[in-house]
């Protein structure tokens, strides 16, 4: 096989990677779907542990101030049994996420997809929690 | 040959390459180790289709690691962990619904009113067994003799369903996963349980399940991979009458089980809308 070949290979398994998670909690009692963002920042930290995992980022907004946002993800066990791994995101990797905006107005979003700076989109939302898309 | 060393070489790169992109290596991977003594095809993959394997003393043998079936729409990427819909309403493929009594239903409106946030799955607090049921981590059955084991993910927790004869204790002290004993009607384990605490939640909804609740599960493993279950609840206390619901397990052929704790990293009460003082 050539290296090309994989490489389009893994790419394509990534992009596949469905990562939905145990619903710990109700969507809407922490987000809301008619708050839908879009940000691009750089990762600061990974926490790899249950029930979400979660990750953060430096992000610019419009006047040029960095605020540190965080993610969250799903479960490191659905996590893990579509692909991702501890290391699939690193303190440094530039990533832009779709998600959707706390509703206590915190700096939190539940991230639905991110795409690495590649361009390689991967599904990160908790499908199972009533969340948009998951119904 | 110079051009054999040199395929060589490129086939041993784009191993270590294939590995390094996954992060693994093949002796290492728990994640997806295949299930010993499962029938197989002609292509060598298990066959899943194949009648459910027996005991030593005959009995359908309803060992092996188990996914809950999922029956909602999945997402664009697949459906992995997906809950399914009686993770939400236990009552959901009922035609009139769950039958509550009037006080039930005020309380799961109440509850639903509030997004669930008292929900113990979010407080990380033990679920009971019919959320365990439906909670999209796996579950270990191991069958002996005596006792049916049920090892879940979800807090490294576990269930006992004594099937040893024993009959249910009398006033036993109340507890999150009740009382549970089974026995076989040819090849269905018919498993009765009692001593439920007061107020489980069925569902994410709320419904309730009281302590007067009695529940009957019925397990059937049809085929190697799959494993039906059939859940009476008789509970006139909550319930105008006992209702029964068909909740039922996939196999998962080549996967382990992965410690879950709720409590490990739990960071989202904090932002719930609807804050209640947790119990």
């Amino acid at each position: 096989m050539k290296i090309k070949t994989l490489g389009i290979l893994a790419a394509v398994t990534l992009t596949l990677a469905a990562i939905p998670a145990v619903a710990h909690h109700s969507f809407a009692a922490e987000y809301d779907s008619n708050k839908p963002v879009t940000l691009t920042g750089s990762v600061t930290k990974l926490e790899w542990t249950n029930p979400h995992a979660r990750f953060y980022a430096d992000v610019k907004d419009a006047s040029g101030n960095v605020v540190n946002w965080e993610f969250e993800l799903g479960s490191p066990n659905g996590l893990m049994r579509r692909g991702w791994t501890r290391s699939s995101l690193k303190p440094g990797d530039v990533i832009s996420v779709e998600g959707y905006m706390a509703k206590d107005g915190s700096h939190l979003c539940n991230a639905r997809t991110v795409a690495l700076a590649d361009g390689r989109k991967i599904f990160a939302g908790a499908a199972e929690d009533g969340g948009p898309g998951s119904k | 040959m110079y051009v054999t060393r040199v395929r060589a070489a490129l086939w041993i790169a784009t191993l270590a390459l294939f590995l390094a992109l996954f992060n693994v290596t093949l002796s290492a991977q728990w994640l997806t180790y295949p299930s010993k003594g499962l029938p197989t095809k002609a292509d060598g993959s298990p066959n899943l289709m194949a009648p459910a394997p027996r005991t030593a003393d005959g009995k359908p043998d309803l060992s092996g690691v188990w996914d809950v079936e999922k029956n909602r729409p999945c997402g664009i990427t697949g459906c992995p962990d997906q809950a399914p819909q009686e993770y939400f309403n236990i009552g959901w493929a009922l035609k009139e619904g769950l039958p509550y009594q009037p006080w039930a239903a005020a309380l799961v409106k109440s509850r639903t009113a509030q997004n669930s946030v008292e929900d113990p799955v979010t407080r990380c607090l033990p679920i009971g067994v019919v959320h365990t049921h439906t909670t999209p981590l796996l579950k270990k059955i191991i069958q002996t003799p005596a006792l049916l084991l049920i090892l879940n993910e979800r807090n490294a927790s576990y269930r006992q369903i004594f099937i040893d004869g024993r009959p249910l204790p009398e006033d036993p002290q109340p507890s999150f996963n009740g009382y549970s004993t089974g026995k076989w009607e040819a090849d269905t384990l018919v498993v009765q349980s009692n001593g439920f605490q007061d107020d489980i939640w069925l569902d994410h909804n709320g419904s309730p399940l009281t302590e007067a609740a009695k529940m009957t599960e019925r397990f059937r493993r049809v085929t190697v991979g799959r494993l039906e279950m059939e859940l009476t609840v008789d509970d006139p206390k909550a319930y105008t009458r006992p209702w029964t619901v068909k909740l039922s397990q996939n196999l998962v052929p080549d996967g382990e089980l992965l410690d879950a704790y709720c409590l490990e990293n739990e960071k989202d009460i904090q932002h719930f809308v609807n804050h209640s003082v947790a119990r």
